[in-house]
């Protein structure tokens, strides 16, 4: 299920099953940085114009609050339960640590750090080239740490068939041919009348008397046979959430 | 067994996980937890192998990871955690990695040594470290007529000059940690770079005659500032080393390995860098501390820093 041009990223737990992620790639972090680069830029330029008046201590202060947007501002952020900079959660993504578990203060310190390598040699240069680079689209920092940036929400599949006949497969199926059927019966509400047909012809063989109409919808009969729908549900009643 | 029949038979154990993962952490019975948690586990694996349908997966894949967030989680983060790291992971990694360190204050110990013999004895070769307005600058900032000892003319307050050594100071430190990961290249030259930069300074002003005033200015800060700086860098050489030399492990393994053994010491460095300031803006500046006092003070923070790293680890 999970094949080469996926950017799901796994991690295994003590228990043996393995914790999926989908890790963000290079325009939605590029976009969160933008967004955190604006609210820096509206936060140092509303303190300087509160302190402006301060004088000399003004300056100071600001100075130091400069630093502190410049360094802590991530970090800060990411170690609040969102693990996310407020750009970072308008676009829907947080940082992990890449076996699975909650950032730690260690990780985020690092992989904060570390920007003044990704910055190099201009404009984010070696984090871009790594993020491009890599299926999980981690940069140096990320690397150095041991986190991951990943999608917060997962889309959920329909989990419904809708109404319908169940049809026995004419001829015993191996898992293979099983899975590829299931596979296409839950996806084929998202799929326009015409590919789902073009799909379904390729399985022609598995189904009893297609000559040439309707092979989609005697196709998805299968597939709810096998999901164990045996006899005709005008609505499936396994799950409505 | 059909998915259908799975999920009919399995489904009030997930819907009590859900339920339970919605409450808080507090209230939460840990056995039935944990038992929850591995029964969901093998239902994921169950369902996984079987190839049962996408929508099961998910939501067995969502709720078992989001429940071994709430058992795995590293719990301590408080600041019994934050003084640890302070007061004894710190040290302590110093001391396992004394070798990087002392190679690192090698390197920014000798050129600011060598830098600073050159521009005493030639004052005109401090142009080929800084430019001339520069220099002018640190001429007018050490001289013994200044109101204010090393800080220009028109910046007259100290909580302005705090300000600027956090964000200087502490912007070197990270520098010369972080390039680190470049073969360490990075952490050479910004170590070698402000030696030679300090020496030279150093060199320049004493040439001058102005050495009671910039060598009790320096002494204090210094034992904090230089000490972080060089601790940094050695840090960011152990970076380097993970780098190019990475041993058995992989590359990016043995920069995970590196970077989380020397997480203490540049968190560390941070609050050394943070006194450091505070004592160069408030302390080291003051005109009317006599030099006399400034160096018994020094005195007593270098035995105090060397103390600090040096002691014995106590018996746990």
């Amino acid at each position: 299920m999970i094949s080469t041009i996926d950017t799901v990223i796994t991690a295994e737990t003590p228990e043996g099953i393995a914790i999926s992620m989908r890790a963000a790639g290079f325009p939605v972090r590029c976009m969160a940085f933008l967004i955190d680069a604006l609210i820096r830029y509206m936060i140092v330029s509303g303190v300087a114009a509160t302190l402006g008046p301060g004088g000399r201590v003004g300056t100071g202060v600001l100075l130091i609050i400069v630093f502190l947007i410049l360094w802590l501002y991530p970090i800060i952020f990411e170690l609040t339960p969102a693990a996310a900079t407020p750009g970072k959660r308008a676009m829907g993504i947080q940082v992990m640590m890449a076996n699975g578990l909650p950032l730690t203060p260690a990780g985020s310190l690092i992989r904060n750090l570390m920007r003044a390598v990704d910055m190099l040699p201009l404009l984010y240069g070696f984090a871009i080239v790594s993020v491009l680079m890599r299926r999980d689209a981690r940069r140096l920092g990320d690397l150095a740490a041991g986190t991951i940036v990943v999608y917060r929400d997962r889309t959920s599949p329909t989990s419904d068939f809708g109404p319908g006949e169940p049809l026995p497969p004419p001829m015993p199926l191996n898992i293979r041919q099983q899975t590829a059927i299931a596979a296409f019966g839950w996806r084929v509400n998202r799929l326009t009348p015409e590919r789902a047909e073009e799909i379904a012809v390729l399985a022609a063989a598995a189904v009893p008397g297609a000559k040439d109409s309707a092979v989609t919808a005697r196709l998805v009969g299968i597939a709810r046979w096998q999901h164990g729908q045996r006899r005709f549900i005008p609505r499936d009643p396994a799950e409505q959430t | 067994m059909t998915p259908f029949d799975f999920q009919t038979a399995n489904q009030a154990s997930w819907k009590e996980l859900e339920s339970v993962l919605g409450k808080g952490q507090r209230d939460l019975d840990p056995d039935r937890f944990l038992a929850l948690y591995r029964l969901c586990c093998e239902h994921l694996a169950l369902a996984r192998s079987r190839s049962f349908p996408l929508h099961v997966i998910e939501r067995l894949s969502s709720i078992t990871s989001r429940a071994h967030q709430v058992i795995y989680r590293q719990s301590d983060v408080g600041l019994a955690r934050v003084a640890r790291a302070l007061l004894e992971d710190f040290p302590a990694m110093v001391r396992r990695l004394w070798a990087y360190s002392a190679i690192a204050a090698a390197l920014f110990m000798i050129p600011t040594i060598a830098i600073a013999i050159a521009t005493y004895l030639n004052p005109d070769l401090i142009l080929s470290i800084v430019d001339r307005r520069t220099a002018e600058a640190f001429e007018q900032m050490y001289s013994p007529a200044a109101q204010a000892i090393g800080r220009p003319r028109d910046i007259a307050s100290d909580w302005m000059m705090f300000g600027f050594y956090i964000k200087n100071n502490i912007g070197i430190a990270f520098q010369c940690y972080a390039t680190g990961v470049v073969f360490g290249l990075g952490s050479l030259y910004f170590l070698l770079a402000n030696g030679a930069f300090g020496g030279g300074i150093a060199g320049y002003v004493a040439s001058l005659g102005y050495s009671s005033t910039f060598f009790p200015f320096v002494a204090t800060h210094s034992a904090f500032e230089l000490t972080a700086i060089v601790l940094c860098g050695g840090a960011g050489l152990r970076i380097g080393q993970s780098v190019l030399l990475p041993g058995r492990l992989t590359r990016v393994a043995a920069l995970e390995l590196a970077a989380r053994e020397t997480s203490p010491i540049v968190f560390g460095a941070v609050v050394m860098l943070v006194i450091a300031a505070a004592v160069e803006a408030f302390w080291s500046s003051a005109p009317w501390v006599t030099s006399t006092a400034k160096y018994v003070c020094a005195g007593f923070c270098w035995i105090l820093v060397l103390c600090f790293f040096l002691r014995r680890p106590h018996a746990k």
